[in-house]
């Protein structure tokens, strides 16, 4: 009798707890958008190009290429590949790769999805006629070179086999080249889109989880997407729909999502970082994608070459006080940086030998740096410089705040050499002009160790800001491409780490963090692996 | 004043003791000359004639020091040039000793005024950067005073052709917004590689100068045709002996006027160059660096930006009330009731 009577009391409190449930989630003229009709709108920058893959490379295009196709993969959360139109992607000796796609997907004029849509738009993007922003991404397929130099129009290293199979052929071993293919750059184009790119950038026909709605794209207000009916994959829309609406400053967009006009805001300004919890509250995420942010100090400057060289950029290291820095500037929005890639990537290692050099310890790094002296002098009365731009969101901040550590742990003097513009800075960067340390980072393509070492600091890659060169590097490199699988592949990667730590070409400072907030209407908003919320699952509220 | 003592006045105080044959006017005439018995004619009008006649500027420093304007302008002035000369005298704390772990904080012991978003004791910095804000005003004055002057002065004596060039030459230069026209010089390769203190001086006076020139140019052409110049030049003195000795020397009050207002505003160029990110490098303590890397912190932490605009604003003001004062002291004319 007792006990009833307890029941009967915990069913009326969940009853009502139900109820209060019921009408905190569903108030208002929101309550019919949980079925998924409610269209979302979310911050972005007016794209620099027309929506092409293969000629969008910067995060404003990104987002919306990235919901209009379908490729052979996409990424989920955490960066896994989840196929969208492979059936298979193979290989015997990582070289010769063996595609196979679904039969039966259309663009959304009608097209069907074949073989040869992939491989006219490869051929495309490679073509150095088309000058696409993309283009470096071939660069591993065979026939490259001669697609570049201006004579061939397709890759010779493509090969159509039947309506839904193609060969790719690669300049060598590649263990993780499947990794690459949810990169906007290799989707597959409809026809028509050849026949004049320039207007089917504007008004593409695509394939993706999203089609652009009619007169969909009026430039510098608004992008309107519509769910593609048609599309069969992963990423079903859980919405009714992605207008994205164009803004100048993420300054204004704040302001907007305060007031409720915007519903997703996908980066934060830099001045909000301290806010932005407070003024979202339960609606804001900040997650670590891959992306890292590094000190260069280039094998160009007497002072950092042989053992005193190596002595000082450990010393460098060793004075920053990372975490510091983190929670004084970014408000912990980032992750001290324990290696030289991302830890969202697969074969992802913090503990790999010689990262104690990324503690700090300013006993250790001055008694360094008076060592390295003693083998040969700092110059002196000179500058450590520390080259950056100033026009990207707290580079200025950090760098200061870096500066002045170094100054009080090492006793040298140290200053920001502030650059007005990006490119600007990859100018000196490219002329070997610089005097001292630069800022450097680097936002994977793709989720592959491969892709935060190879570009980066492999002898004369196209990144390899310090200019770097190490042949036992280098062989370390192609063995881990040349691996029969992606985690022995990493093994490989991580001991190539480790020849990093000894070097120290770059210092690795921290991890990239994306930071988001919603309004009330809607809910479900999750940041991907490379930053981006995954606009497909937001829902109404 | 003599005239109206000798005035008759018709009308009241001398009714008609005899009669007036013709029209005799009814209208009363008001008259405003007191009474002779009651002010003595001698008391007011009389000349000490012992004692030496003021010169124009012991009259102007007369009339200067009895201006409350004056006095605390010149008394804030004094203080900011103190500071910039001696900042060691009034803070013991390095302004570029920054420990993060006081980032954004309030007043503490020994800090008086908080710390910045990089963890620098504000009270030093403003201290600290008194300097290149009185550095750059003060040499970009005299660079100014001596290019335009010169130009102005050679311009309105000489005339003529010499007039004409220099004339639209300063035009050209005049034409420029100040601030647009250092925007695109501090730009060029040979600046922004070798960025400093000097440099901002030299932009600002590339684009300060024509002003300067113009008010010299009008002073000297009302001075070179006064008699005492042509008695000057009958008495054998050289055309250019007559522009230095006499001329110059006469067409010297406008300058020193507009030149110690501009003094303010290129003190505020400085400080908007700094703020823009192109005047002096980030490494110079300033205000004008201060207020720009204060920006990020004015919605949490408003106090890092109040002080070095404060500052700013205190100094920037002084020198422009310096200005009016002056102008009273050494422009009668423009003088007011």
């Amino acid at each position: 009798m007792h006990m009833k009577r307890l029941l009967q009391g915990v069913s009326v409190t969940a009853a009502l707890a139900l109820g209060l449930t019921a009408c905190g989630g569903g108030d208002g003229d929101t309550a019919a958008a949980a079925d998924g009709s409610y269209v979302v709108t979310a911050h972005n920058t007016e794209p620099q190009n027309g929506l092409i893959p293969t000629n969008t490379n910067e995060v404003g295009g990104g987002r919306v290429v990235d919901l209009l196709y379908t490729g052979l993969y996409s990424y989920a959360e955490d960066g896994s590949l989840q196929p969208e139109l492979a059936e298979s992607v193979e290989s015997e000796d990582n070289i010769t790769w063996t595609v196979k796609i679904k039969p039966g997907t259309t663009f959304s004029n009608g097209e069907e999805v074949t073989a040869q849509s992939f491989v006219d738009a490869w051929n495309y993007g490679a073509d150095s006629d088309n000058a696409q922003k993309s283009q470096y991404f071939f660069e591993t397929i065979k026939g490259y070179e001669e697609s570049d130099a201006n004579g061939a129009d397709t890759l010779s290293g493509l090969t159509v086999v039947d309506d839904h199979t193609f060969t790719v052929e690669l300049q060598g071993p590649e263990s993780d080249f499947p990794m690459r293919l949810g990169y906007s750059a290799y989707m597959p184009l409809p026809t028509v889109a050849f026949e004049d790119m320039q207007a089917f950038g504007e008004a593409p026909v695509t394939n993706g989880p999203y089609t652009l709605a009619e007169n969909g794209w009026q430039h510098n207000v608004q992008i309107e997407l519509v769910p593609n009916e048609d599309y069969e994959g992963p990423r079903e829309p859980a919405n009714g729909g992605i207008t994205f609406k164009i803004y100048d400053s993420f300054e204004s967009a704040y302001a907007d999502l305060q007031s409720g006009n915007l519903d997703v805001l996908g980066e934060m300004p830099p001045n909000a970082l301290q806010n932005y919890q407070d003024d979202f509250p339960e609606r804001n995420t900040s997650r670590a994608y891959a992306g890292n942010a590094t000190m260069v100090i280039p094998g160009y400057l007497e002072e950092f070459q042989g053992e005193a060289g190596q002595l000082r950029r450990k010393a460098i290291s060793m004075a920053i006080d990372r975490q510091q820095i983190i929670d004084q500037i970014f408000f912990g929005t980032k992750e001290v940086a324990t290696e030289f890639t991302a830890p969202v990537i697969e074969g992802y290692n913090p503990d790999i030998p010689g990262s104690e050099v990324l503690e700090h310890n300013p006993e250790e790094a001055k008694k360094l740096w008076e060592q390295a002296n003693e083998i040969s002098p700092w110059p002196e009365g000179k500058v450590l410089k520390y080259t950056s731009n100033i026009d990207g969101a707290g580079n200025k901040e950090y760098i200061t705040a870096i500066v002045n550590q170094l100054r009080s742990n090492l006793g040298i003097e140290a200053e920001l050499d502030a650059v007005t513009t990006f490119k600007e800075m990859r100018d000196k960067v490219g002329q070997d002009a610089l005097e001292g340390l630069s800022r450097a980072g680097w936002q994977g393509d793709y989720p592959s160790l491969y892709n935060f070492l190879g570009p980066l600091y492999a002898t004369g890659a196209s990144s390899n800001d310090g200019r770097y060169s190490n042949p036992e590097f280098d062989a370390k490199l192609l063995e881990g491409l040349e691996a029969g699988s992606v985690e022995e592949g990493a093994a490989i990667f991580n001991e190539a780490q480790e020849i990093l730590f000894q070097d120290l070409p770059v210092v690795p400072l921290w991890y990239q963090a994306a930071q988001a907030a919603w309004s009330e209407n809607v809910d479900d908003v999750v940041l991907g692996w490379d930053g981006k919320p995954l606009y497909h699952q937001i829902t109404g509220k | 004043m003599p005239d109206t003592q000798h005035t008759t006045v018709p009308g009241a105080s001398e009714a008609p003791s005899t009669p007036r044959t013709g029209k005799i006017s009814k209208r009363r005439i008001e008259h405003f000359v007191a009474p002779l018995e009651e002010t003595p004619l001698q008391a007011v009008d009389s000349v000490r004639e012992d004692s030496e006649p003021l010169g124009f500027w012991a009259e102007s420093w007369r009339n200067l020091r009895r201006q409350p304007l004056f006095i605390v302008s010149s008394v804030l002035i004094v203080l900011v040039i103190l500071v910039a000369a001696f900042p060691q005298w009034f803070t013991s704390v390095d302004p570029r000793s920054c420990p993060l772990e006081f980032a954004r904080m309030g007043p503490q012991p020994g800090h008086p005024l908080g710390f910045t978003y990089q963890g620098c004791d504000i009270f030093a910095r403003v201290i600290y950067g008194a300097q290149s804000s009185v550095v750059v005003g003060l040499f970009t004055t005299i660079g100014v005073v001596l290019i335009g002057g010169v130009m102005g002065a050679l311009a309105g004596y000489y005339g003529g052709w010499l007039d004409a060039v220099l004339a639209r030459l300063g035009d050209i230069f005049f034409a420029l917004p100040l601030i647009l026209g250092a925007i695109v010089i501090m730009q060029l390769p040979a600046f922004r590689e070798s960025r400093s203190v000097w440099t901002v001086v030299m932009t600002l006076v590339i684009f300060g100068w024509p002003q300067v020139a113009r008010i010299t140019r009008g002073a000297v052409i009302e001075a070179r045709n006064a008699d005492y110049v042509t008695a000057a030049r009958s008495l054998g003195l050289s055309k250019f002996g007559a522009l230095v000795r006499h001329v110059l020397p006469n067409s010297l009050a406008p300058v020193i006027v507009v030149a110690s207002i501009s003094l303010g505003t290129y003190i505020v160029a400085e400080a908007t160059l700094s703020f823009l990110g192109i005047g002096l490098p980030a490494s110079v303590v300033s205000w004008g660096n201060d207020i720009s890397s204060a920006q990020i912190s004015v919605r949490n932490d408003p106090h890092i930006l109040f002080w070095p605009a404060l500052a700013l604003s205190i100094t920037v003001l002084s020198f422009i009330m310096l200005g009016d004062a002056l102008r009273d002291a050494l422009d009668p004319k423009s003088r007011k009731a």
